[in-house]
């Protein structure tokens, strides 16, 4: 339980497109940064503490915190970066919270971003599955055999896909909807990056098979971007904004990774789809945030699918629904913008995925949501309590943050 | 001090990452060692938990309830399929060639091999995409010279009870 109250009074994003070519990484995430100053009405002699965070293998620059100090007000500032994969983003917001939480500090400045277009994230993600890989090699492996069975993220997601499809009853329609929905979602939020409105489940059927059973339209795209958020105390937070959103709680759980074992060895994580270390992340921060009924308490819903599928198994994984439930809830509307629980208003990940930022862009969007503050985005319903949630690590961490209009001790 | 010329675009540099160079001394690799070399035999070997019973095939040093599996059991070579997918798609749904493995779809599967409780991931051979499902029972394919290699268990046919 947290000692003091968090809140966010201020976000920022950068322009998302594939390629910045005309700014570096310091000046992408100075273009976060400064709209985060800007929206909190502060300025870098207010910031306490910097917590920043990125996948240095996607760019290929490495302690990029260092390079970009100056440019975002952390000189002589307690810092430090924090880097656990698709995750990263939401670590960052854990990492923020628990400075201002424990009373160590009380503002406290969280970054993630990613600049993919300046490296090659294909090798960055090879570098993750390294252990792995190498020691299979090490022990009569074809590297062919490895590079077919489906390297990388599509490789595991695919796997999950297809398993989820048989669990619940999804079909590949339901992931064409995923797929509108969030894109057309996407064409209301000036930060993302693949917008497509008008786009139909149609128009997604169409595009190509990539590797059973995700097409092109599916997955999302590689993004350079960079999001900005301060985190405060309650007392602070009421000084700087008339609704800031507080932070409740944020909770983390990682697992055995799916499918193959460290080095060649079996996993007891069987089925990729189960994300059982998802229901207990969620359980736990609902359990920290005081909510006893999330399906009904919960308002917005910003899982972190990079996938169709994903939207809708993180949906059940967040205990939201029953298993299996969730493709019919898909259907019934109640996850458009004006549904009852609205699910990626934002586009979400499958929309814009600059990979470090991703898991922290979903907390900042449940925040903007609450604070009445998300444009043309706006769920129609009122917002009081939202869930966020990011994926990743080496594709066995969960992390999951839930937000409120007011404090936890009101 | 020569002049600075200044660039309107960034730029990326060619880097590598040769995987293929690096070795590892893990204990789960002399663990699987000894696995491998029972291949030859024509015997799958687990590693028993003595805490909660899991049997991890093939072999780990460590449970997930912190346990450190120690008892050898035989694991048996009909097993069931818990996911799947299609390798090489693209090369029929119209992507370049040159972009992946071109020709027939190749279906990877993850497999429960019978007395183990973990995931393994083979070929299935001798079905058609259209034939698999999630719950298929298979059966794994020795290849014709066993060499004590891990990808030895890499190939599964179905199952014919």
């Amino acid at each position: 339980m947290a000692h003091v109250d968090v809140a966010i009074v201020g976000v920022g994003y950068s322009k998302h497109v594939s390629k910045r070519r005309d700014v570096n990484i310091a000046e992408l995430v100075w273009e976060a940064v400064s709209n985060c100053y800007e929206d909190a009405g502060l300025k870098p002699k207010d910031i306490d503490a910097v917590v920043t965070g990125n996948m240095p293998a996607f760019e290929g620059v490495n302690i990029p915190e260092l390079w970009g100090a100056g440019h975002w007000g952390a000189y002589h500032k307690p810092l430090i970066r924090i880097t656990t994969g698709g995750t990263t983003g939401g670590s960052v917001v854990h990492g923020a919270y628990y400075a201002v939480a424990s009373g160590l500090y009380d503002t406290v400045l969280a970054i993630a971003f990613e600049k993919q277009s300046d490296g090659n994230s294909t090798m960055g993600l090879n570098t993750v599955a390294l252990a792995d890989a190498a020691a299979q090699f090490q022990q009569g492996v074809d590297p062919g055999f490895l590079a077919a069975f489906g390297g990388g993220a599509v490789g595991i997601a695919v796997y999950q896909a297809a398993s989820y499809m048989k669990r619940s009853g999804c079909t590949t329609h339901h992931l064409d909807k995923v797929s509108a929905l969030c894109r057309n979602n996407a064409a209301l939020n000036p930060w993302s990056h693949l917008k497509q409105p008008g786009l139909t489940p149609e128009d997604v059927a169409k595009t190509v098979l990539m590797q059973y059973p995700i097409r092109f339209g599916h997955v999302c795209p590689a993004t350079d971007g960079a999001c900005a958020m301060i985190v405060t105390t309650g007392e602070k937070a009421l000084k700087l904004q008339n609704k800031p959103a507080y932070i409740l709680s944020c909770a983390s759980c990682s697992d055995e990774a799916a499918l193959m074992g460290i080095s060649g060895s079996g996993t007891t994580n069987m089925d990729p789809c189960a994300q059982e270390h998802c229901k207990l992340a969620a359980k736990w921060a609902y359990e920290l945030a005081g909510i006893k009924d999330p399906r009904r308490e919960i308002d917005v819903a910003e899982p972190y699918a990079p996938f169709a599928h994903q939207m809708l198994m993180f949906y059940e994984r967040l205990l939201l629904c029953d298993e299996g439930e969730a493709p019919a809830i898909l259907d019934s509307g109640s996850m458009n913008l004006d549904g009852e629980l609205p699910v990626c208003p934002s586009g979400g990940v499958i929309s814009t995925n600059a990979i470090g930022a991703s898991a922290m862009e979903r907390v900042t969007e449940v925040a903007l949501q609450i604070m009445g503050k998300a444009g043309d985005r706006q769920v129609k319903k009122e917002v009081h309590k939202g869930v966020a949630h990011g994926w990743g690590g080496a594709v066995n961490l969960n992390v999951v943050a839930v937000l409120s209009d007011t404090p936890r001790r009101s | 001090m020569a002049e600075m010329e200044y660039k309107k675009e960034t730029r990326s540099v060619e880097g590598s990452w040769p995987m293929e160079h690096w070795s590892w001394k893990f204990e789960s690799i002399a663990l699987i060692a000894k696995a491998r070399e029972a291949f030859k035999e024509k015997k799958l070997l687990g590693l028993k938990c003595p805490g909660c019973g899991l049997v991890y095939f093939p072999p780990k040093p460590y449970c997930r309830c912190t346990g450190e599996p120690d008892e050898w059991v035989e694991v048996k070579q009909q097993g069931t399929i818990t996911t799947y997918t299609f390798t090489g798609a693209w090369a029929y749904e119209g992507i370049k060639e040159e972009e992946g493995p071109a020709g027939e779809p190749m279906i990877i599967c993850g497999v429960n091999f019978d007395g183990s409780d973990t995931l393994t991931v083979c070929i299935l051979e001798e079905a058609k995409p259209e034939e698999v499902f999630v719950g298929m029972r298979v059966q794994l394919k020795w290849p014709e010279k066993i060499e004590g290699r891990l990808d030895d268990i890499a190939h599964a046919v179905p199952l014919k009870e």
